[in-house]
């Protein structure tokens, strides 16, 4: 095709050329080579020597011929140019001297340097000049000036070449002697080493960390000269955002080489990262597959980083993990993959987690990478006990099956995996491992399934760990509910001979001596009792509040087992002196008489208001501290309720918490309302007193109050940083019926809006509608009052039982 | 970041190893000079000190990272002396 077309072409240009005057020629021909054209330049410039020869056209040919051979070169067309140059060379001898240059620069393109160094060493000083800057140019490997016997070997080219060769070989394979650059100081600051020599001190800086320093010297390499390229891949492994013009497999191979696949990871995990949150599962793992080798060399800590955050995120997108098992060093056989998924999937899916860590505890031990046991084996073994949900109901749900009994009985059959059994995993551990963790475990799983068993455990951990005091302070806390108090006075024994200042060491003595001594009176042995007594005094609780009325009231108990009537007198009055109020001294006998079945007169006499408030107020302090039961008569609690107007707040405060203690919710209700009036620190605590106490009340109204309250007692808890009232209003909250929930479920809303906490202005409204509020409400399980009352709206009169009903009818229905 | 990598250990490391590498890691990254590198040292050596948590560690974890992008940070920076051939490659390619 070319062939019928270049005379055609020549033909036409001919034909459209022939008019053309000299001026017009070059005029042409300069626009194709300003517009670099330069193959139709020459063709225009021989046209043009064709039709008007002479030293202008032959000129103006060999300068569209000079252009055309560096068109060649850049296109590294050397060898074209190299023959190019000779033919013109040849044709036209007169501009050989100009034809020179280029001609040199061709062959030294094409790595032939003879020519050019043979004229170099004979070269006058202009003309050495030349050819010094084309071998700056392109001198890639210096290792030519080298090995060149164009050169003598005294030359200081060749010595520099030397010198540079050998260094460049030293700085790349190691580090550097001290003082080794020095043999670069005889190259000067104009030769064509001189880049060589600055890249040299680039890369040993480089390798020292010292990038300042390869910055600096980087600077003074000329982009176009020999060694140029390798700035911009040093700035790269520097970490700065080089915009590299070629990625060219050696440049590519080089930082990857050197940089021992940071490069790579680079520009592969912003891939990984994209297609996952892409849920692109086929790109995804095309980057994880450039990723392994890179971490297959890392550190294995580093490696399992990778795999587990890899892993991690793969479930979260919901991804298809085959795929990526298949690419996973070792797939499903590799213990530590296996580990990995195990480790990935227990966030969402036990059951499919305990699955894996099966797998990985068969391949482990398969692989030697496990012990078959000791302490890793047990914690993996424990591990997989904690998997398993608190509530057994759900693991029964999950499985299928109605209860353990029927889960151990398919389990025996090998209809259920045998890792599902959680207590042979756990006597799988013990075996591996008598660790304290083990036997803590195990004492754990039976203490709700099988006490005694848990106890015969903490007994084996007791026997193992001697020193250790948590199996002692669990055997006694054991033995104190089989009332076998002198076994846990026994432990406590033991216990305060590990541990003295233990806190549930210090405060058990004196429970476990109170009850005791209470057992003993019960029992009608007066003498122990007092025995016992004897110790609790020498307690540092006894002296403690009000605790001494307390053991004062079973000394005058045992006084009046053993009929002692003068000490049963004289207790009488020492209580009575000791506790400075009649009515915490009468209430105190009364309650312990009444346990112990001793009757005591009727005592006559009214106490004044000051006296029934305060006494009552001590007496539920005591009894609800000392975890006691507390008779108050109806009579003190209306008499107190009535009038609470000269309480103190704290007084106020034990009424509120003994109220709810003694099932009293009008007790409550009527010292919160009052203690709400005196504003103070506690507000928050009468507000939580008071939602809780109209949670008792049987109407819609008062339950919106409670609400209100709660929500309210709340904040200001929260603002108080007390968290364990904040604690208790939310529980009280969670036990409320959640009005909301029951409209949106009416509306089809399964998800009720969440309640924003209460402003400032909402709580302040708050306490002002309790202040108000007088009237006490009725409470469930009181009587209803003789007082004609008003007819209650339909609405009210719903039973608060059975809306609770419909709501869980309804939850069940939508679930 | 795993503690191991921060303390370059194997998850092997008893009791010797963990407190030679955190006081090795000290001198490279003083608290005065590298306060950031300092805390982070601290972290991982607190992590690893105790037996029983060194061992929870090794066979449950190393808790995925939040951010794929962290693994960067985690990866080694190193400056691999490869010899004169790859950086010569380059040179040796055509120029486009």
């Amino acid at each position: 095709m070319g062939k019928h077309k270049k005379p055609k072409q020549a033909g036409r240009l001919a034909q459209e050329t022939t008019s053309l005057g000299t001026g017009e020629w070059q005029a042409r021909v300069e626009a194709l080579l300003a517009s670099g054209q330069t193959r139709d330049a020459v063709e225009t410039a021989k046209q043009f020597l064709k039709q008007v020869p002479g030293p202008e056209a032959e000129a103006l040919l060999v300068k569209a011929y000079q252009a055309r051979i560096q068109a060649l070169l850049a296109n590294g067309m050397h060898k074209e140019a190299q023959a190019l140059g000779a033919l013109v060379s040849e044709r036209f001898p007169a501009y050989r001297a100009q034809l020179a240059a280029l001609r040199r620069q061709s062959e030294v393109s094409g790595g032939n340097f003879h020519t050019l160094l043979t004229e170099l060493s004979t070269a006058d000083a202009q003309r050495q000049r030349e050819l010094e800057v084309i071998l700056t140019r392109e001198l890639t490997d210096p290792t030519v000036l080298a090995d060149s016997p164009a050169l003598p070997a005294d030359h200081p080219l060749k010595r520099g070449a030397r010198a540079v060769c050998d260094l460049f070989t030293a700085v790349t394979t190691g580090p550097l002697p001290e003082g080794a650059l020095a043999a670069l100081d005889m190259i000067p600051r104009h030769s064509p080493l001189a880049p060589w020599k600055l890249l040299i001190r680039a890369l040993e800086a480089f390798y020292r960390h010292a990038d300042a320093a390869v910055l600096a010297n980087l600077a003074g390499i000329p982009r176009d000269s020999g060694p140029g390229r390798l700035g911009a891949v040093l700035r790269r492994l520097l970490g700065e955002n080089e915009p590299m013009e070629d990625r060219s497999f050696a440049v590519a191979t080089l930082l990857d080489k050197v940089s021992g696949g940071r490069a790579l990871l680079q520009s592969r995990l912003p891939q990984l990262n994209q297609a996952l949150t892409r849920k692109d599962g086929h790109k995804a793992l095309a980057a994880v597959q450039d990723l392994l080798p890179l971490f297959q060399s890392t550190p294995p800590a580093l490696r399992r980083s990778f795999l587990a955050t890899v892993l991690h995120h793969w479930y979260h997108q919901e991804l298809s993990p085959q795929g990526l098992l298949r690419i996973l060093p070792g797939g499903k056989k590799d213990p530590d993959t296996l580990r990995l998924i195990a480790l990935t999937l227990e966030r969402r899916q036990w059951d499919a987690a305990l699955d894996w860590w099966d797998s990985y505890l068969t391949a482990a031990a398969a692989a030697g990478t496990l012990p078959t046991t000791g302490p890793e084996l047990a914690r993996v073994l424990l591990h997989m006990v904690a998997l398993f949900p608190a509530d057994p109901d759900e693991v029964c749900d999950i499985l299928g099956v109605d209860d353990e009994k029927e889960l151990q009985r398919l389990i025996r059959a090998g209809e259920i995996p045998a890792f599902f059994d959680r207590r042979a995993l756990l006597e799988r551990a013990r075996v591996a491992d008598s660790d304290l963790v083990v036997f803590r475990a195990l004492v754990a799983y039976y203490d709700q399934r099988d006490p005694k068993r848990a106890e015969a455990e903490a007994e084996a951990w007791r026997r193992a760990y001697p020193q250790d005091l948590e199996p002692l302070l669990y055997l006694m806390r054991a033995a104190e509910r089989r009332s076998a108090l002198r076994k846990a006075l026994d432990l406590l024994a033991t216990a305060e001979l590990l541990n003295r200042v233990h806190p549930e060491v210090r405060q058990s003595r004196f429970r476990l001596l109170l009850t005791s001594a209470e057992r003993r009176l019960k029992e009608g042995k007066p003498a122990l009792a007092l025995d016992d007594l004897a110790l609790l005094a020498q307690e540092p609780r006894a002296g403690e509040g009000d605790c001494k009325a307390y053991l004062l009231a079973l000394s005058w108990a045992v006084a009046h087992k053993i009929g002692d009537t003068a000490a049963t007198t004289r207790l009488e009055q020492t209580l009575a002196t000791t506790v400075d109020n009649p009515v915490l001294a009468e209430l105190t006998l009364g309650t312990v008489a009444g346990v112990l079945g001793i009757k005591l007169p009727l005592q006559t006499g009214s106490p004044t208001q000051l006296q029934a408030i305060d006494g009552l107020a001590r007496a539920c302090d005591l009894f609800h501290t000392l975890g006691r039961p507390l008779t108050v008569p109806a009579a003190l609690l209306t008499q107190v309720e009535k009038d609470l107007a000269s309480a103190t707040s704290a007084q106020l405060h034990s009424l509120c918490v003994g109220g709810l203690w003694l099932g009293r919710p009008t007790l409550t209700y009527a010292a919160s309302g009052q203690g709400l009036t005196q504003d103070g620190p506690l507000v928050h605590r009468f507000l939580l007193a008071r939602g809780r106490a109209l949670s008792a009340a049987t109407t819609q109204r008062e339950q919106d109050r409670a609400r209100q309250c709660l929500r309210a007692a709340r904040e200001l808890a929260s603002r108080a940083r007390d968290m364990e009232a904040v604690r208790e209003a939310s529980a009280a909250l969670d036990s409320l019926p959640d009005w909301s929930a029951f409209d949106a479920l009416l509306q089809g809303v399964l998800t009720p809006p969440a309640e924003a906490p209460p402003t400032q202005e909402e709580v302040a409204r708050t306490i002002t509608v309790e202040c108000r509020s007088r009237s006490i409400p009725r409470f469930m399980g009181q009587k209803a009052s003789r007082k004609p009352r008003r007819t209650p709206s339909p609405r009210q009169q719903l039973p608060r039982g059975l809306l609770n009903e419909m709501l869980s009818f309804l939850l069940e229905g939508k679930l | 970041m795993n503690p191991f990598t921060v303390l370059g250990l194997e998850e092997t490391a008893d009791d010797e190893a963990v407190r030679a590498a955190y006081l090795a890691a000290l001198r490279l990254s003083p608290p005065d000079r590298d306060p950031e590198g300092f805390r982070r040292i601290r972290d991982a050596y607190e992590a690893l000190r105790d037996k029983e948590h060194r061992l929870a560690l090794r066979l449950f974890g190393p808790p995925p990272l939040a951010d794929l992008m962290e693994l960067l940070d985690a990866f080694p920076y190193e400056r691999r002396y490869v010899g004169p051939g790859p950086w010569l490659n380059v040179l040796r390619e055509r120029r486009r």
